[in-house]
């Protein structure tokens, strides 16, 4: 066993503070998955306290749980006691990491990094009947999981800009490799470079991205930070969406999911509302909403760690969709998009969709 | 534990409700309370048939099992002080019958209180004792702690509720308690023995409660005393006033300076602030007992008395009460929440002198709770790194206790005995009732089977 933590110990006080209320398995989307509390964030903190005082190894036994946490920060959010648990568990994992204690999916992402452009090690990326390149005012981001897993989801935006009259570029864009801080590896210089050098290219004033994570990326890593030098506005499509007048109306009862990236991590929480509501009226609110917004599972690097608990996570989520009555699920998160559609089940008769979708649809219609 | 135990318990709840990982064995080591021992194996079990299998199975095999809700007590009761087996009981989480004409709910242990409330919510109904670890709280541990809240005063605890329970004894008989009827007094009450026994008697697998219509008005206000006595005296006289609030809070002085030193709500930093909701099917009848209340905050003397006029400003009158867990919690980095309780018109007394106590051992105490019914939360603070500051709080705690029962009053109110309190037991409860309590625990467990180690049932 080493002699100390280092990673770890930055945060000794905060992993001391956790009173051990368990308010936290009230919010915490892994706990109410699978109740198991050593997979809440009490149990988490619980196990770094024994970590820190010496009577337990980080080993391979912690990954289950140390590993399985969607960051979404619903428990931080209703803490007490202030705890920042998602702060200490992407330390943990890098210590972890640094101690060669992983779980092997995200070994294999960071590996995947050093190879490829995405995270999924594709070869041909999805071209979406446009160019690449070139001048404008707007460039477009869409995020590995808008390009290669959620490709409706990105065509629908570029039609929307493109029926908008939008003045945007796309570019060959590359994994913006934020996640890999969230699972104990570091951002990857030379792909942060090559995106900050092809947006700038595009000479445009607005960075546009569909991707809250590629969003929080952009706007909060130092790799990122001459994207800000150069003047540039960056923000995610559901604030350019409600700077639009979209004169479009339905009667669909309709509710929105806030992807905890976007919410909680960004704060984002009226601008999409604000669009959905001028178009469907009938808008209702899931059970937990806003700032206490039940996670989709997705985050984390849960999905692709411990799909089936990640489905598990979904599934409650949909639960109250099916409460509420709406007809449509509305979310501004690919990878939100993605997992809450694959956890639907047939039975569920709402459909699943982003915004862009929904408005596009909408558009057709009254074409 | 040896391995062909452990493998007898897997065939009892399946591979999937058995655990013995180091992660399962940590996260169960605790509760919300300071105490902490590590367990040798943890189990979910999902019917009354396997928790009886499982109490036979330790009856032969000898070792101890503590059954646990949510985990979110205060007291150390879900702690498995002496090892064995944590039985997780989270996953019997099923509303088995709603029947509001009867006024019955009938519940699996770890249906989760808040659960509950919405599922009784449409109806216009709710079970009224409401723990502030309601959203994480199981309706099992409310009954075995006979778990208390905000509204006691009016609504009582979790024992005022319960109807009847199906019960796996500390020896593996099942057993049904009560029934379904509003009243009965048939045989003595097993109902209420377990209610409130800490999971050392029994496993409550089955639970029926009686549940009760939502008062749909309510009137709110705060009022502040810069003298404490003015404010037991207000206490008491609101209680002989005729009416009884819903809510009737205390916050002591030390808990709106260390409010006011974290946020910005700008409190008065008096000798006590007194918070008080009334509620009532119609506005004007809620408003006629705040009118009571009012009434008798004046008479005593308040410095200032605030009525709320709206649902936002009431609101604003409960922040600084709903601020001072996540306020206290913050402060020092260990803190304890005792529940000592008194009659309501030794409040005054007890505030004094949890002051004096705290002042003598130089340790941080701040001080809220439940002047409707005489539950104080003195919030003991301090560094448990450092040894001489914790053992003045430990002997603050023994001064404390002593005092509460000189008062007439408990040790405990709405937390328990568990591991915290057990030292202390022979203050409140003479040898002959400490004797009986153990011949109890003997008939129902005489292996010492179930929760070993709490209550001071042992010695």
């Amino acid at each position: 066993m080493p002699d100390t933590h280092p990673l770890l110990e930055e945060f000794r006080d905060q992993i001391q503070r956790c009173s051990r209320c368990g308010f936290c398995q009230a919010h915490c989307p892994v706990f109410g998955g699978t109740q198991r509390p050593a997979l809440n964030a009490r149990g988490k903190m619980l196990l770094l306290k024994e970590v820190l005082a010496g009577r337990l190894e980080l080993d391979q036994e912690l990954i289950e749980t140390i590993f399985q946490c969607t960051t979404c920060a619903s428990c931080a959010q209703n803490c007490p006691s202030g705890v920042e648990v998602p702060e200490i568990i992407k330390a943990a994992r890098r210590e972890m990491v640094g101690l060669g204690t992983c779980h092997p999916a995200f070994v294999g992402m960071d590996q995947v990094l050093d190879q490829h452009h995405n995270i999924y090690a594709e070869e041909e990326p999805e071209d979406f009947d446009r160019e690449r390149g070139g001048q404008a005012e707007v460039v477009y981001f869409m995020g590995c999981v808008g390009q290669y897993r959620e490709e409706e989801a990105t065509e629908a935006a570029l039609d929307l800009l493109d029926h908008l009259e939008v003045d945007y570029a796309l570019i060959d864009e590359v994994c913006c490799s934020g996640v890999l801080e969230d699972v104990g590896f570091a951002l990857k210089p030379h792909l942060a470079q090559k995106n900050i050098e092809t947006i700038l290219a595009t000479g445009a004033k607005t960075l546009v991205t569909s991707c809250p994570y590629c969003l929080r990326t952009f706007q909060g890593r130092d790799e990122y930070l001459p994207l800000k030098q150069a003047g540039l506005e960056i923000m995610h499509l559901s604030q350019f969406l409600a700077r639009q007048d979209l004169g479009l109306s339905t009667d669909l009862v309709v509710a929105y999911h806030d992807p905890c990236d976007l919410g909680r991590h960004a704060g984002i929480y009226d601008e999409p509302r604000q669009t959905i509501k001028t178009v469907a009226p009938n808008f209702v609110e899931l059970a937990d909403n806003r700032e206490n917004a039940l996670c989709c599972g997705a985050g984390g690097g849960v999905r692709g760690a411990f799909a089936q608990n990640s489905l598990a996570m979904a599934r409650r989520r949909l639960e109250q969709m099916e409460t509420s009555g709406a007809q449509v699920l509305l979310t501004e998160c690919n990878s939100c998009v993605h997992n809450l559609s694959n956890a639907k089940l047939r039975a569920q008769k709402f459909e699943v969709m982003t915004t862009p979708q929904f408005l596009m649809e909408l558009i057709e219609e009254s074409s | 534990m040896n391995t062909e135990t452990k493998d007898a318990l897997r065939q009892i709840v399946g591979e999937a409700n058995f655990s013995d990982h180091i992660i399962d064995l940590v996260s169960y080591s605790s509760d919300a309370s300071e105490h902490i021992h590590r367990p040798q194996a943890a189990a979910w079990a999902t019917s009354a048939e396997q928790v009886q299998a499982i109490v036979q199975l330790a009856n032969d095999q000898g070792f101890p099992v503590t059954v646990r809700g949510a985990g979110t007590g205060l007291a150390g009761l879900a702690v498995p002080a002496r090892g064995g087996l944590v039985l997780d009981l989270s996953r019997m989480d099923q509303i088995l019958d709603l029947n509001i004409g009867d006024r019955v709910a009938v519940v699996q242990p770890g249906v989760i209180y808040a659960d509950l409330e919405k599922a009784l919510a449409p109806h216009g109904y709710v079970f009224p004792p409401d723990p502030a670890s309601g959203k994480a709280c199981t309706l099992g541990g409310n009954v075995g702690t006979n778990a208390g809240g905000v509204k006691g005063a009016k609504y009582g605890t979790t024992r005022d509720y319960v109807l009847g329970l199906t019960v796996v004894l500390g020896d593996g008989r099942l057993m049904q308690t009560g029934n379904r009827a509003m009243k009965s007094v048939s045989g003595f009450d097993l109902t209420r023995l377990f209610v409130g026994s800490e999971g050392v008697l029994g496993i409550v697998t089955e639970i029926i409660l009686k549940i009760s219509p939502k008062p749909s008005a309510t009137a709110t206000t705060l009022a502040i005393f810069d003298n404490l006595e003015d404010a037991g005296r207000a206490v008491s006289g609101v209680m002989a006033s005729g009416v009884i609030p819903s809510v009737l809070e205390i916050l002591g002085r030390e808990t709106l300076q260390a409010i006011n030193q974290n946020t910005d709500l700008a409190l008065p930093e008096v000798d006590a602030m007194l918070l008080a909701e009334t509620d009532a099917y119609t506005q004007g009848e809620a408003d006629f007992q705040m009118e009571r209340v009012v009434g008798q905050f004046k008479a005593n003397n308040a410095l200032e008395v605030k009525q709320a006029e709206s649902a936002a400003q009431a609101a604003e009158l409960w922040k600084a009460r709903k601020s001072c867990y996540a306020v206290l919690a913050r402060l020092r980095p260990n803190f304890v929440l005792e529940d000592i309780t008194v009659p309501m018109s030794r409040l005054a007394p007890m505030l004094k002198g949890i002051s004096q106590i705290a002042a003598r051992h130089r340790v941080q105490v701040a001080t809220f709770g439940h002047a409707g019914d005489g539950n104080l939360h003195p919030q003991f603070l301090w560094d448990a790194a450092d040894e001489d500051e914790t053992r003045r709080v430990e002997e603050a705690s023994a001064e404390l206790f002593q005092l509460a029962v000189d008062l007439g009053g408990t040790l405990t109110g709405e937390h328990g005995i568990g591991l915290s309190k057990a030292p202390y037991m022979h203050l409140e409860h003479d040898p002959v009732a400490q004797d009986l309590m153990r011949s109890i625990k003997r008939a129902c467990d005489p292996n010492n089977i179930l929760n070993p180690g709490k209550m001071a049932l042992d010695g």
